[in-house]
């Protein structure tokens, strides 16, 4: 197993308050990883800092032999990482296929146009959107935006690919569907880090889980281990409600 | 917990893309294009007609020297709307100081041609006159880029009024009087063919720009800068560099302005009458566009000459410029090229929509 | 050491009216994000309006000031209300463009009718004054002053005890959520802008009193105005008091150290100190994010 992946000791403070603290795991290559966590708990934050959007205070990113921690986001997005954002951000004023031959432009590939858009079809089509590859950006319906964002991100042929809570807002049969493009994207090669609050997705594709909570990291595992962790329930309901559920489930347990 | 997605902004004015991508462009748009190239062609002819071999073969005059003037100053403004739009239009940086390198343009070819000065050849000062404005752009930039929206705005204004005022008080760059390159008579077409060549060039930059990658990246830039920044577009080369062209031909167009006028000082070389007009003649044309600027100069000056040396009028002219600025961006806020190229035909409808858009 | 008093003296006494100018500003550029290009000429609206009760119905400049607020607040609403409104959701150039465009109107407006000459408003009591301890405090300038600090009081009193300046403040903090709980979001934006323009007129009343004016004359407000938010901090008048008053301390004492300098070169002083502030810190010196 290659370590793709390593985070170690990532601290981020936003003026008094510290999004996440000495946050240390591994990613290895060809996984999918899952971050959970209640909300508030520096996910996206940790996304940011691996994407370089926002620098970390302390701590060190590696990504293959590559120390990314300080590097500038086009620099990162050369080396191969990609990303999508929780708030989707299309480039609207262009169709679906320029959106996604935007990201073989740069990215790990930086292809020529020509080939861009040859590129772009082979990822709209993974997604899904192949079908609305002429359309304009604003007509699309939110599920289609989020493919959208991912083709964009995948056109930029990333060996990690972070996506941040894909299923935000879908009901549960586009759920399956955009399931069912993670694995497909995951089949193609793509290691893929994925920030999630739908817990049968995490369950379902996950093979190993993070949880985050206020920033620091609270437990690391498979999924069904690290969702039984008397830490972690708590963290999501609360000490009241926590020892309640570990009660009950106790008993019933025997 | 469930985001709720907000819905999107409306689709910001004036952005076109690379018209290979259009899909939906009007089945107008070809035959329109073709008309209004040969115009051009005739307009760029004409003048030819004034010269002694085309009397001495009799062809008839089409065009007299004032038309000749208006023609060279129509241009200068493609020049200039073009270079603007490739930073306010293409990259969303909407500069309010671009004239800072037309006067900057302006004054290193004055400089250059001065007999009391460098002394050289005008084709010497010509060729100069687009790198200073660059090397300030490429030094400037790297600051004021980090800049967005409103400061980034007044921040160039800014600039552009802070080195005007250097120029004015340096007395090499001829302090207060302003340089006098030295007069060319019987010059008129040969400057109104270089501030043409100086257009196609402009022209044919933005659409080079356009269709390539470096163009791409700049639309991406606008429409959503981080977005841009992650999948590799590297935001600060990309904008220093659109700002760096756009100052290199806007000094381009300094530089013929200058030995065309024979006199260049503070007032004409950072005037704020050329700033706003830039400005107005792409976003009235289509900021973000390829023809976008060329229309707006076209109609902006053919509306700007029917009142322009009739100075008991010129305030008016002032009151008429700043009621088409508000009208342009209250209704046309994508520019007169969306009519013909856009899925929105001229109607009320499109108007009212472009209002629902943007109004409270 | 006297000499120095005095300026200062005379430079706290100028950021007053840099004060009066930056409040409106200040306060449509919190609220509605609009940086008004046209404030500058809302100011000499004010102005003019005053020299015309001082020339034609000889009434104190002072004694107008409601009546110039009252009018300039009644033009600023229908301005926001027929014109600005109807940008307020385009991309912030074109609110620039827009209040260009309006400057440009203004201005010239105010040219046809007044023409360039200089007027200026001279009460009978202009250039007395007072001393203390040798420094010269001019009776119009202390007044100016004054009114200043009031109107700044009465805009700050509007913004935090009343029902209405608890709407203005909410649409400035999510305009989303106050049309929810029920704001009339284009009164409420035509109100705010009214009270600026208010605000610019007094301003301009104050500058009549003070130097000649002509209707070109309310450029460099609008951008000193600028200056002032950008350095002081959006949304907090006790910020905007403070930079308008440095701001008058730092032209006045600079103009009498440096005797060369010209208004260009501080103009272009201003200007560099400007862009490296907001690079460096684009919240201003005092000033919570924008």
């Amino acid at each position: 197993m290659t370590v793709l992946l390593a985070i170690n000791g990532v601290t981020k403070r936003f003026g008094g308050v510290a999004a996440l603290r000495e946050v240390t795991f591994e990613v290895a290559e060809g996984e999918i990883l899952g971050v959970i966590g209640p909300n508030g708990a520096g996910k996206t934050t940790l996304l940011d800092c691996i994407s370089g959007v926002v620098r970390p205070d302390a701590g060190t990113i590696t990504f293959g032999a590559h120390e990314i921690g300080h590097e500038r986001p086009h620099r990162i997005a050369r080396l191969g990482v990609g990303r999508t954002f929780q708030i989707v951000k299309p480039f609207t004023s262009m169709t679906v296929r320029e959106n996604a031959a935007v990201g073989a432009l740069f990215g790990a590939s930086r292809l020529p146009p020509a080939r861009a858009f040859a590129v772009a079809d082979e990822v709209l089509e993974r997604v899904g959107m192949a079908a609305k590859a002429s359309q304009p950006v604003a007509s699309l319906t939110i599920p289609d935006r989020k493919r959208l964002e991912v083709a964009r991100a995948l056109a930029t042929r990333p060996r990690l690919l972070l996506l941040d809570e894909v299923m935000a807002g879908l009901n549960p049969v586009e759920m399956d569907e955009a399931l069912e493009m993670v694995r497909s994207v995951h089949r193609s090669g793509v290691t893929i880090v994925l920030i999630e609050h739908v817990m049968r997705v995490v369950v379902g594709v996950c093979r190993r889980v993070v949880v985050l909570h206020f920033g620091e990291m609270l437990a690391e595992g498979a999924p069904d281990d690290v969702l039984r962790d008397p830490r972690v329930i708590e963290a999501y309901l609360g000490e009241k409600y926590a020892k309640k559920l570990l009660a009950t489930t106790g008993e019933r347990d025997g | 917990m469930e985001q709720v997605q907000v819905p999107p902004p409306p689709s910001p004015p004036g952005t076109a893309p690379a018209p290979r991508a259009r899909v939906n462009g009007g089945r107008l748009r070809r035959p329109l294009l073709i008309v209004f190239l040969l115009a051009v062609l005739l307009v760029l002819l004409a003048p030819l007609t004034t010269t002694d071999q085309a009397d001495s073969l009799g062809v008839p005059v089409l065009v007299d020297r004032s038309q000749i003037r208006i023609l060279t100053t129509v241009a200068m403004f493609v020049v200039m709307a073009s270079g603007w739009n490739l930073v306010g239009g293409l990259t969303g940086y909407g500069s309010f100081g671009n004239v800072a390198f037309f006067g900057l343009g302006a004054y290193t070819c004055a400089v250059a041609v001065d007999v009391h000065r460098l002394h050289l050849p005008m084709a010497a000062g010509i060729a100069f006159a687009p790198l200073v404005p660059a090397a300030f752009a490429a030094l400037v930039g790297l600051a004021l880029l980090r800049l967005r929206g409103h400061y980034f705005a007044i921040a160039t204004l800014g600039t552009a009024v802070a080195v005007g005022e250097v120029v004015k008080n340096v007395d090499y760059l001829g302090g207060a009087t302003g340089l006098f390159p030295p007069i060319l008579h019987s010059a008129d077409l040969l400057f109104l063919y270089l501030m043409v060549g100086a257009a196609l060039l402009a022209v044919i930059v933005s659409r080079l720009i356009l269709r390539s990658r470096f163009g791409y990246g700049l639309i991406a830039i606008r429409e959503n800068e981080e977005a841009a920044s992650v999948i590799g577009v590297n935001t600060t080369a990309y904008k220093v560099g659109a700002f760096t062209v756009a100052a290199a031909l806007t000094g381009l167009a300094g530089g013929v302005f200058a030995v065309w006028n024979s006199f260049i000082n503070q007032e004409l070389g950072f005037s704020l009458d050329f700033n706003i007009q830039m400005i107005l003649m792409a976003v009235l044309g289509g900021a973000g566009t390829l023809f976008g600027p060329v229309l707006g100069v076209i109609v902006l000056e053919f509306l700007l000459q029917n009142v322009a040396g009739r100075s008991d009028v010129a305030v008016y002219a002032q009151i008429g410029l700043g009621l088409l600025l508000a009208v342009t961006v209250i209704f046309v806020p994508r520019g007169i090229v969306d009519f013909f190229g856009g899925s929105s035909r001229l109607s009320l409808a499109h108007l009212r929509r472009a209002l629902r858009e943007t109004s409270a | 050491m006297q000499l120095l008093l005095q300026q200062v003296v005379l430079g706290l006494l100028i950021g007053g009216i840099y004060v009066a100018v930056a409040i409106g500003f200040s306060l449509v550029w919190g609220i509605l994000n609009i940086v008004n290009l046209a404030h500058g000429a809302l100011v000499m609206v004010g102005a003019y309006v005053t020299w015309l009760l001082f020339a034609h119905a000889h009434l104190d400049p002072f004694l107008s000031l409601p009546v110039v607020a009252v009018a300039l607040f009644a033009f600023g609403y229908a301005l926001q209300r027929i014109l600005i409104n109807r940008v307020i959701r385009a991309p912030l150039f074109f609110t620039l463009l827009l209040t260009f465009g309006v400057n440009l109107m203004i201005v010239n407006a105010l040219l046809v009718l007044f023409k360039s000459d200089f007027r200026s408003v001279t009460p009978s009591y202009s250039g007395s004054g007072f001393g203390i301890a040798s420094v010269q405090v001019p009776y119009i300038r202390l007044a100016a002053l004054g009114v200043a600090v009031v109107l700044a009081a009465a805009v700050g009193v509007l913004l935090n005890r009343t029902r209405t300046g608890a709407a203005i403040q909410a649409v400035g903090a999510d305009r989303d959520a106050a049309r929810l709980v029920g704001v009339d979001l284009r009164h409420v934006y035509a109100l705010t802008f009214a009270v600026a323009a208010a605000c610019a007129g007094v301003a301009g009343a104050l500058i009549s009193t003070i130097q000649a004016i002509t209707p070109t004359a309310g450029e460099p407000y609008t951008l000193q105005a600028f200056v002032v938010v950008v350095l002081g901090g959006l949304g907090r008048v006790g910020a905007t008091v403070v930079g308008g008053l440095v701001f008058g301390l730092v032209e006045t004492l600079g103009q009498t150290m440096v005797p060369g300098l010209g208004a260009g070169w501080a103009n272009a002083i201003a200007f560099a100190i400007l862009v490296v502030v907001l690079i460096a810190r684009p919240q201003g010196l005092m000033g919570r994010r924008p």
